[in-house]
């Protein structure tokens, strides 16, 4: 698969639909990942389902083979921040199945 | 020798007159002619390939954007395939995201979707980890998008980012930040203002500036040209990096 | 942020020499009336980011984190583009990818070559 290409057909059944409440794992950083520290722990919604990839610790190493089912997950901000003001406001960023974790609505 | 001065953005809704040209060459000048070379001779890259993402770079620019809103808004068959795959819809306006190279480039792919703003919900991009910016649509990205202070506070004070770019919302309106930290990219939808009623596709694309694509901005009749900056911000960053929900 | 860098900050002497000139371009692009927000280069330098990680030489992701370790640190109060290529540099002659004297050589090269253009 070249480099910026990502799957759209299904390969690997991804875990979670839109809508599954999930924690956001912490797990160590081997070098190189792309989830953030202020998502680390917290718990939020699953927005869309995306495509699926290699997941970028692999990529970053050319290891050809496992593919993900990556999510945009939504976070309210209060759950983000301690005494955040503003019980409306949301973020978004998006993750690979594995950086998350089920949590039982 | 002067350096030539290159005005290189493709329909940025300004118009493109001869401008004078800097008497001096900088080292700065030399210095990116230098390493580029250098790196072309260790074998880091190609000549070729150096000069197809330059032609690249040059040849974005935000008036894509402008344009792909100003449809949207205006033919609601192509704002529902919008939605529903924008990659896709983007090649109706003209822009691939596969280019240069057949399969994107390396830091924008071809996952771009469109984030719909209602009355109630207003959507703003960042990039907190590298400042990944939708550059088909929008061209290169302005240089506070990729600052550290943008990145840091607008995740964690995003109305105060807001305010200081003159855009302050009522409390009911939901701010959602959409942080681009993998392949997707994203670019701001604005709900059409009132005012713009039996207006063309072109009168609305000149209201649908770079900051509005971005969401630090609402598009508005009048407003064609984004201004920065418009306040100074209160809390730059100038430390450590956030961890966890102790930082800031 | 979430990507810890391995530049080395400290300072290196050639792009001191740079830094301490101040000839970022909004600073000498008014004193000639030119009103182009970017320097002539910026493209450039951009599509070099780009073959980098196209390449692999240098990935955006690790780019971009020594660039803002080192845009808080040596390069704070250089402008962009410039605290960008800079930054790029430094990185570069951090992981041996390019060497100070050649570097140093080539620049006089270049110089040479735009002057007698």
């Amino acid at each position: 698969m070249k480099q910026n290409e990502t799957l759209r057909t299904p390969n690997t059944q991804g875990r979670f639909k839109v809508g599954d409440r999930v924690q956001v794992r912490d797990m160590p950083n081997m070098f190189y990942t792309r989830t953030q520290n202020y998502v680390r722990g917290v718990t939020g919604t699953i927005a869309a389902c995306t495509y699926k990839d290699l997941i970028p610790e692999d990529e970053a190493f050319n290891y050809d083979g496992r593919l993900e089912q990556y999510y945009i997950v939504r976070f309210r901000q209060k759950d983000l921040w301690g005494e955040y003001p503003f019980g409306n406001d949301t973020l978004q960023t998006e993750f690979p199945d594995h950086w998350l974790e089920p949590v039982s609505n | 020798m002067s350096t030539a001065y290159k005005h290189s953005h493709a329909g940025d809704g300004h118009d493109h007159k001869a401008a004078p040209m800097v008497e001096e060459i900088t080292d700065y000048e030399v210095l990116e002619i230098a390493v580029r070379e250098l790196a072309i001779e260790h074998g880091l890259f190609t000549a070729e390939d150096h000069r197809k993402f330059t032609e690249w770079a040059e040849s974005i620019g935000p008036a894509a954007g402008s344009r792909l809103v100003a449809k949207a808004w205006t033919d609601p068959a192509f704002k529902a395939r919008l939605l529903e795959d924008g990659t896709k819809a983007c090649k109706e306006i003209g822009v691939d995201w596969a280019e240069p190279t057949g399969s994107g480039t390396p830091s924008d792919y071809t996952n771009f979707r469109v984030l719909e703003d209602t009355p109630t919900l207003h959507h703003v991009i960042v990039c907190t980890l590298c400042s990944c910016y939708p550059r088909p649509l929008l061209g290169m990205s302005p240089e506070w998008y990729r600052s550290t202070n943008y990145r840091r506070r607008l995740v964690r004070w995003p109305r105060e980012v807001l305010a200081e770019f003159g855009l302050i919302l009522p409390p009911e309106v939901e701010i959602r930040i959409e942080d681009s930290n993998q392949k997707c990219r994203f670019m701001v939808f604005p709900v059409r203002p009132e005012g713009t009623e039996n207006w063309t596709e072109e009168q609305l694309a000149a209201i649908v500036t770079r900051d509005c694509m971005i969401g630090v901005a609402l598009p508005r009749p009048g407003r064609t040209a984004d201004v920065h900056p418009v306040h100074e911000a209160r809390r730059p960053v100038h430390s450590a990096p956030l961890h966890g929900k102790a930082a800031e | 942020m979430s990507v810890r860098s391995d530049v080395d900050p400290g300072r290196i002497a050639l792009l001191e020499i740079i830094r301490r000139e101040g000839k970022e371009w909004d600073v000498i692009a008014p004193r000639y009336g030119v009103t182009n927000p970017d320097p002539p280069w910026k493209t450039s330098l951009v599509a070099m980011c780009d073959c980098l990680a196209v390449s692999g030489a240098l990935p955006t992701l690790e780019r971009r984190s020594a660039e803002d370790e080192l845009a808080k640190s040596v390069y704070s109060r250089v402008s962009a583009p410039e605290s960008q290529l800079l930054a790029l540099v430094h990185t570069m002659l951090s992981r041996g990818l390019v060497t100070e004297g050649d570097l140093a050589s080539r620049m006089r090269t270049v110089r040479s070559r735009l002057e007698a253009a």
